[in-house]
């Protein structure tokens, strides 16, 4: 039970001596690590869930005067639909179709070469930090937020969602 | 934490008594047991640190509902305490309080408001206008949070964006399933 032995000693003759073993009460670090795990497993939070934040455009919001002349340098917007994703740059237009249906009848995007465009327009125009997603009414939020998040991932942090 | 066998424990002058004939006499072999802690102590402390990595400070804002499957995000951000608008397949609920059926909202879709979701959301503003009366340096922030099922369709978030910018909330914040390391960080 948590003993430390101190080795054996030579000489002391005749002497009576105390015992050179230790023994470390742990019964406290016990009552203490119960009350700590009783205490996390209530505050536990089991599901981690985190928010993307986006503007919406046209609704008359407050927006900041940076972000107004950053959007009118460059208007970068992606429009999302059933045909896939269509990027325009400035004058520049970028069309990623959509890899198809599932079983289910969901459209899959193609998000790998979105993410791949996305970086290289954000490698061409650093400053950029804004884009305008367009999304089409049968869009499901799923492939919104993966769109969303394919937009942070490049760096592109302010998001403003529309409808078509 | 020594174990002792129940029964008679007399002193140890009698236990060696010629007189009481030995009656007293115990076994040879020590009757008291030692448990081992140690392995119970290295199993608490790893449980502590578990936890601890587990652990939140805000605690749990946002509640999952067994109806509404949220869709995965790497690059979201610590999630913060605002109004919530939980949509899943069937009704709109605004902070526990049903405000609209998703059919409903399906059938007149030449509208984009939702009245009774502008209403609902107009009293949280006020609450928040009461609770934040006595101090000046807060500004109103209009966050929300929308929660929706990863297989509702964007003209019923859309509407539901709308009806919150309306009602003063212009800051929306998507809730998605923390795959990475972001919130996780506090970034």
């Amino acid at each position: 039970m948590g003993g430390g032995a101190m080795p054996e000693q030579g000489g002391g003759h005749g002497k009576k001596r105390k015992a050179l073993d230790a023994t470390i009460n742990v019964v406290p670090a016990i009552d203490l690590l119960s009350c700590c795990i009783s205490f996390l497993l209530f505050t536990a939070v089991w599901t981690q869930i985190s928010r993307l934040q986006v503007q919406q455009l046209g609704s008359g919001a407050p927006q900041d005067a940076a972000l107004q002349e950053a959007q009118k340098s460059l208007a970068i917007t992606l429009a999302v639909g059933e045909r896939g994703l269509l990027l325009v740059v400035g004058d520049a237009t970028f069309e990623i179709p959509s890899l198809g249906r599932s079983p289910e009848g969901a459209v899959s995007q193609d998000l790998k070469s979105l993410a791949g465009r996305l970086k290289s327009v954000k490698g061409e125009h650093p400053d950029q930090v804004s884009i305008v997603v367009s999304a089409e009414d049968t869009v499901p939020y799923g492939d919104l937020v993966h769109v969303i998040d394919a937009c942070l991932a490049a760096g592109l942090l302010q998001v403003s969602v529309t409808g078509v | 934490m020594a174990i002792v066998t129940p029964g008679k424990r007399p002193a140890k002058r009698f236990e060696a008594s010629r007189i009481l004939g030995g009656k007293m006499r115990r076994g040879r072999r020590s009757t008291n047991a030692e448990l081992n802690v140690v392995p119970m102590v290295d199993m608490m402390t790893m449980l502590v640190i578990f936890l601890l990595q587990q652990f939140s400070a805000t605690g749990e804002v946002l509640y999952m509902q067994k109806d509404i499957r949220l869709p995965d995000a790497r690059h979201g951000q610590l999630i913060e305490p605002a109004p919530t608008v939980a949509i899943s397949a069937d009704q709109v609920v605004v902070t526990g309080q049903k405000v609209a059926d998703v059919a409903d909202l399906d059938r007149d879709a030449g509208y984009l408001d939702i009245p009774a979701l502008e209403e609902r959301l107009r009293e949280e503003r006020k609450k928040w206008d009461f609770i934040h009366q006595n101090d000046p340096t807060r500004k109103w922030d209009g966050l929300v949070t929308i929660q929706a099922d990863q297989k509702v369709p964007f003209r019923i978030v859309k509407r539901v964006m709308y009806s919150c910018g309306v009602a003063g909330y212009f800051n929306l914040n998507f809730a998605a399933l923390d795959v990475g390391s972001g919130a996780a960080a506090g970034q």
